[in-house]
């Protein structure tokens, strides 16, 4: 392939690459903890994969990124933010019905300064995640639909 | 002539903008804050997560998020479209 | 303590503002790009220095990676 980087480049993605999608995993799940949220833990782990994609071309990672399923995971995020929204209901739109319930992501937090429990906040936790894989699936198609047709206008230009 | 314009215009907009930073307040001290100060007191109580500005994003202004949220579906949809070409 | 903070913030921003100028002014246009990189990668310090972690951490990773990459399909696709 014509379109990879150097050695380098190719020994460092493959070491570091994993790590950066867990970490914007970690930042979408703390969303409710820690500075950050849904939508800059996807940014992070999409720039993994804008890593893969620069360094492999979209050819190289055709079977580790494929855009059906991405496209897939994206709409399932977006349905799966509106729903919880619609869940709300009995109230108001976006009304967070599981906070301090007892059940799912419903102890109450501690008032003031605090290490942070995982499981409060109701909605939140799970309003993150849904925007989190919208915001990850929606970035990673544009980097691979924009590699694919960046290579298509080269190959048209040249002809 | 219309550089000297240009030079003249120059010097009042600098010229502004340092008398309007200087009339600026201090950092971390807003002149209304009531909403603010009812969110740091009530947010965690309310609904039960420490970080009180995704408690902004994804609970009280959570309109905000679904746009958001729209906008960059309709991204995608728009770059799809575009390189239908090289998606083959 | 606070004249370091401030010393701090005038060091970030100048070093922007001599890497915003260098991104004009670089004939090449990789170079170009990852000044314009270090450009977003310093303002998402300077957010994090104003005590704005959620918008630095959103800054750093669409402003320095994702358009980055962008950028770089551009350029070999216009190169021979």
């Amino acid at each position: 392939m014509k379109n990879e980087m150097s050695r380098i480049v190719r020994t460092v993605t493959t070491l570091i690459y994993g790590f950066i999608i867990v970490y914007g995993f970690y930042v979408i799940a703390h969303g409710h903890l820690t500075p950050g949220g849904g939508f800059q833990g996807g940014a992070i782990a999409a720039s993994a994969f804008a890593l893969l994609v620069v360094t492999y071309g979209d050819q190289g990672v055709k079977d580790f990124l494929k855009k059906d399923i991405l496209s897939l995971v994206e709409s399932t995020g977006l349905v799966l933010f509106i729903a919880f929204a619609f869940f709300g209901l009995g109230v108001t739109f976006f009304y967070n019905f599981m906070a301090n319930s007892g059940g799912l992501f419903g102890n109450s937090a501690i008032i003031g300064i605090n290490p942070g429990d995982l499981n409060t906040g109701g909605t939140i936790p799970i309003m993150n995640i849904a925007v989190g894989l919208e915001v990850l699936a929606a970035l990673g198609v544009i980097i691979l639909t924009m590699s694919a047709g960046s290579k298509n206008t080269k190959k048209k230009e040249n002809s | 002539m219309k550089k000297s314009i240009f030079a003249i215009a120059l010097v009042f907009f600098v010229a502004f903008m340092i008398v309007a930073a200087f009339g600026m307040r201090l950092f971390g001290e807003p002149i209304i804050s009531e909403m603010d100060d009812y969110y740091i007191q009530n947010a965690q109580a309310e609904t039960g997560a420490n970080n009180v500005v995704t408690t902004i994003v994804f609970d009280y202004r959570g309109f905000d998020t679904l746009g958001e949220a729209t906008v960059l579906f309709t991204a995608v949809l728009g770059i799809t479209a575009l390189f239908r070409e090289a998606a083959k | 303590m606070s004249l370091l903070v401030s010393f701090a913030h005038i060091a970030v921003l100048v070093i922007m503002i001599i890497a915003a100028f260098l991104a004009v002014m670089f004939k090449d246009l990789l170079p170009a790009v990852i000044a314009l990189a270090v450009v977003s990668l310093l303002l998402s310090l300077e957010f994090y220095l104003l005590h704005a972690p959620d918008v630095a951490i959103a800054e750093a990773g669409i402003g320095a990676a994702l358009t980055m990459a962008i950028y770089i399909f551009a350029i070999r696709a216009t190169r021979k």
